[in-house]
């Protein structure tokens, strides 16, 4: 009821996060209704208060209002005018900033400008392990055979399965796909020389290389981030081990040396496939398809296939480690670390096949 | 109308006396067959601040977990103003969690928001207040834990001292009136501890807060504890609950002598030159 001289503003019962919302909006309505009178709020009947409740006194108490129509508790407990004097309204004077959203634009050029830099440190990074590399084969001792025994297992001899059962489907994929459209011009029989050519060249380091991208630089990345956010890394550098040297020379000479077999797998399964499918919906046989193979691939192309997954395997290593090394703060970053591996082992591969393609022709 | 100046209505988290706010009753707690508790009995009551304490491996943060309805106990029940946790299902569950504010050990802030925003958390959740209503709640929560500089920095920019603030912050945000802090002081210089001892006493102090806290920081233990409830790993059995001071000067178990008293082993003890 508004007096002739102030407005009385009644606070009671409870006051709380889940009923303060109505009640702290009606009591500043109540107040920048009557700007130029004084406002009294009386919390005599005022049972119970929370931090929000706090906060919503607070708020009143530190509404700017003209002199002489200011605003006064009256009957507040001792307790909640001490907590309200701890508060400073001109600390509370600047809104929060807000996030700021990032436009499509901006997004596009800072995502460029950061992958450069990636490039730029992977490149730095490849030097490091270069280094390693020719440290390892003037230096007796250097190479911890036994990591790179364990690393080799768990990269290949843990992902032959799926390899197999790639390499497999690629080879039946090729030769039904290929085989249909040959059918039509009576040239079925080279269809041979596509699977052939197409896994000995291509497909069987290429599925190989995305399949272990997925896999193994996944887990290099996780690996190596882990230790990096649980400062084993920093442990690692004050025991005076070099770290590349520690960590990621066996990664490098496990994946290299265990990829090509790999892709040999995917190569001999492919093409069991690709016969699988000719001998059982094209009506060539076996022998006719081992004797058109024959004919139809050269040394060359199987040399090709292992350089290519050599190549493929150091760099998805090399790329894995990296993300490890490079892993910010936080749980959150390790899996930041193992997806940015993937998508970036995968690119780099692919790239790295048409770079071949183009010097190889 | 003015109310009678003399009068001051009861304000704060007033309970009913006889209620106690948490109860644990028989409680049987651990892992499988790796029992760390048997026949643990106590109530918290409302505005007192009790300390569980004991040495690595006793069980501490397991009975955290079993009084925040993390973990089932083997036995026993665990009951928030009288109703049981342990009994509860589905959305009854659910409320009863709801009336707990809890600090984890390492803080579980979540990573991909501001501190403000981890704050603000509970009440987007939660409650029907304006995005001005809750920023102000936040902040001025952050401002209480002195940590209002690091409202626009991710969790992953903080120290192990300013992520635990901020997970108390957070714990006090919904102004659950029962809160569990585990290890909260843990990793701070002592200033820093000794500033957050206050700011616990002044929450029971004025909005009269009931807090159940994990910690084996003596100096803590001492400044806010009402009273001292200590697990032992080898009895698996709570041997001590009393005030801290007690504890220290009158206590005749020696376990229990030798933690508030901070005594090496006995057969350790002339290694000391």
């Amino acid at each position: 009821m508004a007096s002739v001289e102030n407005v009385t503003l009644r606070l009671e019962g409870r006051i709380t996060a889940h009923t303060a919302r109505s009640i702290w909006r009606s009591a500043l309505d109540t107040l920048e209704s009557h700007p130029d009178r004084p406002i009294l709020i009386d919390t005599s009947r005022l049972e119970y208060v929370d931090t929000v409740g706090v906060a919503m006194l607070f708020d009143l108490s530190r509404q700017w209002r003209p002199a002489g129509a200011g605003v006064v508790f009256q009957a507040l407990p001792p307790n909640f005018a001490s907590l309200l004097h701890r508060y400073d309204p001109a600390e509370f004077a600047i809104a929060v900033p807000a996030r700021r959203h990032v436009g499509v634009f901006e997004h596009v050029g800072r995502s460029t400008v950061a992958q450069l830099r990636l490039l730029q440190e992977l490149l730095g990074f490849l030097n490091l392990c270069k280094r390693a590399l020719m440290r390892a084969a003037t230096h007796r001792g250097t190479v911890a055979w036994t990591d790179v025994l364990d690393v080799a297992t768990e990269v290949g001899a843990h992902a032959v399965p799926i390899v197999l059962l790639m390499g497999f489907l690629m080879g039946v994929i090729i030769a039904f796909e290929v085989g249909l459209v040959a059918r039509q011009f009576g040239a079925i029989i080279f269809v041979v020389d596509g699977v052939g050519k197409a896994m000995l060249r291509e497909l069987g380091a290429l599925m190989t290389a995305i399949v272990l991208a997925g896999r193994t630089g996944a887990a290099f990345a996780a690996q190596i981030a882990t230790q990096r956010v649980n400062e084993e890394l920093n442990a690692i550098s004050t025991f005076g081990l070099d770290p590349i040297e520690f960590l990621v020379l066996p990664r490098l000479l496990a994946t290299v040396f265990v990829v090509p077999l790999l892709a040999v797998l995917a190569d001999v399964v492919g093409l069991f496939g690709g016969a699988l499918v000719m001998a059982s919906t094209f009506n060539v046989s076996y022998l006719q398809f081992y004797s058109q193979l024959l004919k139809a691939v050269t040394a060359q192309d199987f040399v090709l296939g292992i350089v290519k997954a050599a190549v493929f395997g150091l760099t998805i290593a090399a790329i894995g480690c990296h993300r490890g090394f490079r892993t910010g703060a936080g749980p959150a970053s390790v899996g930041l670390s193992a997806t940015g591996a993937v998508v970036a082992s995968i690119v780099m591969v692919v790239v790295i096949d048409g770079l071949f393609a183009v010097i190889t022709t | 109308m003015d109310h009678p100046p003399n009068t001051r209505p009861a304000v704060g988290g007033a309970e009913k006396a006889s209620q106690p706010a948490v109860s644990v009753r028989n409680l049987r707690m651990g892992y499988g067959t790796r029992v760390l508790l048997e026949d643990a009995s106590f109530d918290v009551h409302p505005g007192e601040i009790v300390v569980i304490l004991g040495g690595s491996g006793s069980g501490k943060s397991s009975l955290m977990k079993s009084l925040i309805g993390l973990h089932p106990p083997l036995a026993g029940d665990v009951l928030i103003r009288g109703v049981s946790l342990v009994r509860a299902v589905a959305e009854e569950k659910v409320a009863l969690q709801r009336q707990l504010g809890v600090m984890y050990q390492s803080g579980a802030l979540f990573g991909s928001l501001t501190v403000l925003e981890n704050i603000r958390f509970p009440l987007d959740q939660f409650t029907d207040l304006s995005l001005e209503q809750k920023n102000l709640a936040a902040r001025m929560l952050l401002q209480t834990l002195e940590m209002k500089q690091a409202e626009t920095l991710m969790p992953g920019e903080l120290s192990g001292g300013m992520l635990k603030r901020v997970a108390i912050a957070r714990a006090m945000a919904l102004g659950c009136d029962i809160l569990l802090l585990d290890e909260p002081s843990a990793g701070l210089d002592p200033v820093t501890a000794a500033n957050l001892d206050l700011t616990l006493l002044t929450l029971r102090k004025n909005l009269g807060v009931t807090l159940i806290v994990v910690t084996h920081e003596l100096e803590s233990i001492f400044a806010i504890g009402d009273r001292a409830i200590m697990l032992d790993p080898i009895s698996r059995a709570i041997i001590a609950d009393d005030k801290p001071t007690s504890l220290r000067d009158r206590s005749t178990d020696a376990r229990v002598h030798q933690f508030f008293n901070r005594q090496p082993d006995k057969q350790r003890a002339t290694e000391v030159p």
